[in-house]
């Protein structure tokens, strides 16, 4: 764009201004709730104080489904990087005819319905009589995991020079060695930044969860979300100060692993 | 959708008749351990779920358990389930085209903005609130909405309204939050597609004589209308199956299916008809996402898709 400040420019940039304001705002402002001692959301706020995230990280409750979210969502990070990973290099090298289609239909997960993901899950583990076991919360997570994966590998794959694996096999490395030595090293950042957003989505995950976990034994945005029901304190504003952070985190990892671009390459 | 997977499994060593298309090679096996978690986990649950739908009970636990269309029939005959259907589609609308209205700008300055650090702030800007959990965004707009929030508290106080005005417990709250939620969907859709326009089109038209609007309307506009079509079937498709936002900012006035069909089965415990409600949102669903890869398809030139 052009330098030249006219006032159609100036309304671009205003107009931009106010849409970053609204995608960022109501993030911030729970940093306000999270800090301000007021027992229920209130503002302005009026002073500065842990006692929210004392409360969070003192709760059983809340600590109980931390500890779960997390361990959920780091095995569905590893099952997600690796069957991802493999199919996505199937798709992208295997000539497999129709891989198109294979491809949309390995999305279709982001697309279709979480809530009905979780319910057909609910109905077919019922059926089987197997109760809500926690394996079968995995399952469901690393179904939407993966799609993510494919299309950070996919991204990779589509972009890299395959002359690079022929010259290997060319000089006589076997198909294994050109994989493990050529293949591998550079998707790697494609899996791992799948891996990455596997773990945020199953962190964050809860139309699945909300009909595959135990009552004992819920993860933290189905916590997050009966809370809710019924109070609204500076506590949710802790725990959700938690997740945020570990988003942000998420962010800037990703963008030094392997950019935020690639990801974005619908 | 299983035939899809079919001819992946069985082809390996088979000659291909195309000449165009070389060999399928051994790597094609890889597509195994994905294929086996979705036939399990994704095709045979919405099987069942389907089964479900049409059976009177569940066979596992029931005994004489028979094919119906009462679940069906109660969903056409009962008109509070068929406005359910109407309110659904009809927040996924409004959700849709505001989700445009707001993404394009941010969009268009994405696209435009050539600096690496911009970009990638920019960037961040919009996937930032994407990787927020939905309970948690859905929260950060209670507290700005409600009647002592942020918003009603600040405007109370300025003393520019008299009473708190109500932009949450409707229509209107459910709507601005999933708009929140959503329009990262669509600024990334958008960009690409807009990046992808070549600028000289536009300095041409400029040159020409054409002013910016004229330009941005008949240059920029037209060419971005594949990404505008994706994105706004993308956001479509998502938010007709939101549920936390509009159980939580919707109160009393608002009913969506997917809220219909929580209910189904954590009050009722009705899974058939929570079955024959998941068919019907699946349905409208698989149109979206079939009309949704038909435009990408058409528009990739049937390259790629990821």
């Amino acid at each position: 764009m052009s330098a030249r400040p006219d006032a159609g420019h100036i309304a671009y940039l205003a107009v931009n201004g106010a849409i970053i304001t609204f995608l960022l705002a109501p993030i911030a402002i729970i940093t306000v709730f999270a800090l301000n001692p007021t027992p229920y959301i209130s503002f302005p706020p009026v002073g500065i104080s842990l006692r929210w995230f004392e409360k969070f990280f003192s709760s059983p409750e809340f600590m109980g489904a931390l500890w779960l979210s997390l361990q959920v969502a780091v095995v569905v990070l590893v099952l997600s990087m690796v069957i991802g990973g493999l199919c996505a290099l199937a798709l992208a090298r295997g000539n497999i005819p129709g891989s198109r289609v294979l491809t949309a239909f390995f999305m279709s997960p982001l697309m279709l319905p979480a809530i009905l993901t979780g319910l057909a899950l609910f109905q077919l583990y019922l059926l089987l009589d197997i109760g809500r076991p926690v394996w079968g919360l995995i399952m469901g997570h690393t179904l939407v995991a993966v799609p993510y994966v494919l299309r950070t590998t996919l991204a990779v794959l589509h972009n890299f020079d395959r002359r690079i694996e022929e010259a290997a096999a060319v000089h006589g490395a076997s198909p294994a060695r050109v994989f493990f030595e050529v293949t591998l090293p550079l998707i790697r950042p494609g899996v791992f930044a799948g891996g990455i957003f596997a773990f945020i989505v199953s962190f964050d995950q809860f139309p699945i969860s909300l009909f595959l976990v135990m009552p004992q034994g819920e993860t933290l945005p189905v916590v997050l979300f009966n809370y809710m029901k019924f109070d609204l304190d500076g506590a949710i504003a802790a725990a959700s100060m938690v997740s945020i952070l570990m988003a942000v985190s998420v962010v800037v990892i990703l963008e030094k692993v392997i950019g935020l671009k690639s990801y974005v390459k619908l | 959708m299983a035939d899809l997977s079919a001819p992946a499994l069985s082809v390996p060593a088979a000659p291909v008749l195309s000449p165009r298309r070389p060999a399928v090679s051994a790597i094609a096996w890889a597509v195994g351990p994905a294929l086996l978690l979705f036939v399990v986990f994704f095709i045979l649950p919405f099987g069942v779920m389907a089964l479900l739908s049409v059976l009177t009970g569940n066979p596992a636990i029931q005994s004489g358990v028979t094919f119906t269309a009462q679940h069906y029939e109660r969903f056409f005959e009962d008109s509070l389930y068929f406005e359910a259907l109407v309110a659904t589609l009809r927040i996924g609308a409004i959700t849709t085209v505001a989700s445009l209205v707001i993404g394009y700008p941010l969009a268009h300055l994405m696209a435009r903005t050539h600096s690496r650090i911009g970009h990638a702030l920019l960037l961040m800007a919009v996937i930032a609130p994407m990787l927020t959990g939905i309970v948690v965004r859905t929260f950060a707009w209670m507290t700005l909405l409600q009647d002592r929030g942020v918003i009603n508290t600040t405007l109370l106080s300025w003393g520019l309204i008299s009473s708190p005005l109500k932009l949450m417990y409707n229509e209107f709250g459910t709507i601005v939050a999933l708009v929140h939620i959503y329009v990262p969907f669509m600024v990334l859709t958008l960009t690409g597609v807009i990046g992808r326009i070549d600028e000289r089109l536009e300095q041409a038209a400029r040159s020409l004589g054409a002013n910016r609007t004229r330009t941005f309307l008949e240059v920029t506009l037209p060419l971005s209308l594949p990404g505008i079509l994706a994105g706004s079937l993308l956001v479509f498709a998502l938010s007709i199956s939101a549920y936390v936002t509009p159980f939580l900012m919707g109160g009393t006035d608002v009913l969506t299916l997917p809220m219909l069909i929580y209910q189904q089965v954590g009050a009722s415990f009705n899974l058939g008809f929570a079955g024959a409600l998941g068919v019907v949102l699946l349905a409208v669903s698989l149109i979206v996402i079939i009309a949704y890869n038909n435009v990408l398809g058409r528009f990739a030139g049937g390259e790629k898709m990821a």
